[in-house]
């Protein structure tokens, strides 16, 4: 299980290649977020592909995706998603996709009314990425019984009540949304079925059995719903939880290895706190440009604070891996923050206290970041000050730039164990 | 952590999936079929653009592409392509509740299927006509297709609302590399659309009559076997004057047009068009350009210069 202990951006793609690429990986499967993911991997050969709902192991042959129930599922950006692996040599990936029938469809309604919500919030934009994700959450939420799933797009007659009645509610909410009519969209979602092999719960199981199978997660702890600095998190569950829920289901419960994934600096993409933001620092994301919704890549000092708080909100990992250690090699005065100026540690509040969330949030922004130098050796210092071995280093986007350090043997053990008989 | 990095168009989802499935978007020419599809055949039929409650100001845009063998790929390229059309017109606002009517050109000395008309759409149903096509294929060799046929039946078969409650015309995009036949032969007209119109029409007064209610346009696309070639150019700027275009790159057909119906009812000039295209991350910015350079140019000089009564114009100039 691979999940992010930053605000996202930390690797999470890259590691979940590099997995694919040195074990018989029989399925990815997702477990949380949508098409709003953008996991970056780059082959070895140059080449590159942005993983927004096929699992970034789908460079490798045979390697399946599975979207699980926990999953916003985007039938259009799918589609657009996987021209761009045939064009860049995968032309198999619907081949090697499951989707669960009961995870909830995201809609041109829902991007329109997610895009119209974040514009009317002006300068207190929230930071989302204008998918509609969010939207579709909440929607499911309110309307359990009628929001679009993927299995609807086998019946066309459902489909064509629940877009109706969700077009209907949100317009009566927002006004005239920029999205096309409901007849347009049926074709598109109905070849999407006829394409796609829709599953049920069960077929998890099956998978696990079948080999080894790697979990995926999207964005990152610190944007989790409940347990991120609200305002600015994300409508979706980005600890283990949902995957630890989908192995409980499937038997399998407590069995997976857990990796967080960090970077030698810490990250955020879209407005809210990240304390050691330090504008000065020279760096660039190839992947990640300023854009409309989220605005300009923002970069900051490694976290020891936040990184700490998301691995107990996560509830602990078996390893670490640790991305863009390249940059320590550069001549750049790289620094760790270890406490905030008057506060040592955040603490895990009960999930859903959002107040609380909020007054932590407040109390972040207002936060002043005290730092100690850049020590020579990361890994060992990143692992001692959040009690947890660093098992795999990257020093490159490619899965060629990874190395497992001696504790790392874990993944193997774990590999080992399970792979097919 | 994230982006909207993939196309959520269902305009174009729809006809990823089809083309994921293996199966030709030209699914009934694919499966052999050597006959006009009931759907598209011209024989006794009229082909209406109307207002509706819906609709309350249609504009009809008639896309006819030529479908014999020196246009190669070419048809199948546009068959990719033109479903994005519809979404390119709605989302940028570039015209009032466009209906769009597909069609394609044969040689009526020798296929079998010289004329495909399809209906005005105002929804996905255009794609199911794309789908009709047959796609003949042959053709002579003598640098000559039945573009006259296909002029005459826009001209005297096709009503429009546009035109007769608001005296607007539509918009007629030709895409082809050959010469129309110097007449519209009465016989062809007779056997293929079942009027009569005793004798031959020559093609220039057809001409005359489609650009009346049509704005007209010949777009020579490359990567068909007579593209460059100034004879064919030659001819349609004859016949159209700067209405005929050449286009470099035929994937940027669809920007083509909608900028062009754009232009046309004044939703844009050029550049705000071109930063349109730039906006939604359209390859295609510099094809159109070139292409259009000459029309916007022209449009200019005819205020200039000209009365509103260019032969090749017809009615109202639109500026």
């Amino acid at each position: 299980m691979v999940v992010d202990l930053g605000y996202g951006d930390a690797g999470k793609g890259t590691v979940v290649d590099w997995l694919c690429a040195t074990r018989p990986v029989h399925t990815v499967v997702r477990f949380n977020g949508g098409a709003q993911a953008a996991h970056n991997v780059v082959r070895p050969d140059g080449r590159h592909h942005t993983f927004a709902q096929f699992g970034a192991g789908t460079f490798h042959p045979g390697v399946r995706t599975h979207l699980s129930r926990h999953v916003v599922v985007d039938p259009l950006a799918l589609a657009a998603e996987a021209d761009h692996l045939a064009a860049v040599g995968v032309p198999d990936a619907f081949d090697r996709l499951t989707v669960d029938g009961a995870a909830l469809l995201a809609t041109p309604y829902h991007r329109a009314a997610n895009r119209a919500r974040e514009t009317a919030r002006g300068a207190d934009r929230h930071g989302s990425c204008g998918q509609g994700v969010g939207e579709t959450v909440a929607y499911g939420l309110a309307h359990p019984d009628e929001a679009p799933r993927v299995a609807d797009c086998r019946d066309p007659e459902v489909l064509r009540r629940r877009l109706t009645a969700l077009r209907d509610r949100l317009t009566a909410e927002l006004g005239p949304l920029d999205a096309p009519p409901v007849a347009d969209c049926l074709p598109a979602y109905r070849a999407f079925a006829e394409r796609v092999a829709i599953v049920d719960g069960s077929w998890l199981a099956g998978a696990l059995r079948a080999g080894p199978c790697v979990f995926e997660g999207a964005q990152g702890v610190l944007l989790d719903e409940w347990h991120g600095f609200h305002p600015y998190t994300t409508w979706s569950t980005t600890t283990f939880a949902n995957a630890e829920t989908l192995l409980a289901e499937a038997g399998q419960g407590g069995s997976a290895l857990r990796i967080g994934v960090l970077r030698t600096v810490t990250t955020r993409h879209g407005p809210g706190p990240l304390v050691t933001e330090d504008p000065s620092l020279p760096l660039t994301d190839p992947h990640n440009a300023t854009n409309p919704w989220q605005g300009r890549f923002r970069f900051g000092h490694f976290d020891a604070v936040a990184h700490a708080y998301a691995l107990a909100v996560a509830g602990g990992v078996d390893g670490l891996a640790l991305t863009h250690l390249d940059l320590t090699e550069r001549d750049l005065d790289l620094r760790i923050c270890r406490r905030y100026d008057g506060l040592d540690r955040l603490l895990p509040g009960p999930a859903g206290d959002l107040d609380r969330q909020a007054a932590l949030t407040a109390r972040l922004l207002r936060a002043r970041p005290l730092y100690d130098a850049g020590p020579a050796n990361w890994p060992e210092m990143i692992g001692e000050a959040l009690g947890a071995p660093v098992l795999l280093t990257s020093h490159g986007p490619t899965s060629a730039e990874k190395h497992v350090r001696k504790e790392g043997h874990l993944i193997n053990a774990w590999c080992r164990g399970r792979a097919p008989s | 952590m994230g982006s909207g990095m993939w196309s959520t168009d269902v305009y174009t989802a729809a006809d990823r999936y089809r083309r994921a499935t293996g199966k030709s978007a030209f699914s009934y020419s694919d499966s052999g079929a050597k006959v006009v599809h009931p759907q598209l055949d011209p024989r006794g039929a009229t082909r209406e653009s109307r207002d509706s409650a819906e609709h309350p100001r249609s504009t009809p845009v008639t896309v006819l592409f030529d479908v014999t063998g020196s246009m190669g790929h070419v048809p199948r390229t546009l068959q990719a392509k033109l479903p994005q059309l519809l979404g390119l017109l709605l989302r940028q606002g570039y015209a009032r509740d466009p209906q769009i009517m597909f069609g394609a050109i044969g040689d009526a000395t020798c296929d079998r299927v010289p004329l495909q008309i399809g209906q005005f759409e105002s929804d996905n149903r255009m794609d199911e006509d794309l789908g009709r096509i047959v796609l003949e294929g042959g053709g002579g060799g003598q640098m000559m297709e039945s573009y006259e046929l296909a002029l005459y039946y826009m001209a005297r078969r096709t009503v429009t609302d546009s035109w007769e409650k608001r005296g607007r015309r539509g918009y007629l995009f030709i895409i082809g590399d050959e010469l129309a036949y110097p007449s519209v032969k009465a016989a062809e007209v007779a056997r293929l659309i079942g009027d009569d119109p005793r004798e031959d029409v020559p093609v220039r007064q057809i001409v005359d009559e489609v650009t009346r209610r049509w704005d007209t346009y010949y777009l020579l696309p490359a990567g068909s076997h007579y593209s460059g070639n100034r004879k064919v150019l030659d001819f349609w700027r004859g016949l159209l004057g700067q209405n005929a275009l050449e286009l470099d790159d035929l994937d940027a057909v669809c920007e083509t047009i909608a900028l062009t119906v754009g232009l046309g009812e004044q939703a844009i000039d050029l550049d705000t068009g071109l930063r349109d295209l730039d906006r939604t991350g359209s390859t295609a910015t510099r094809t159109v350009s070139k292409a259009l350079a000459r029309l916007n140019g022209a449009r200019r000089a005819e205020v200039a210069e000209l009365p509103a009564t260019r032969t090749t114009g017809g009615g109202v100039v639109r500026l």
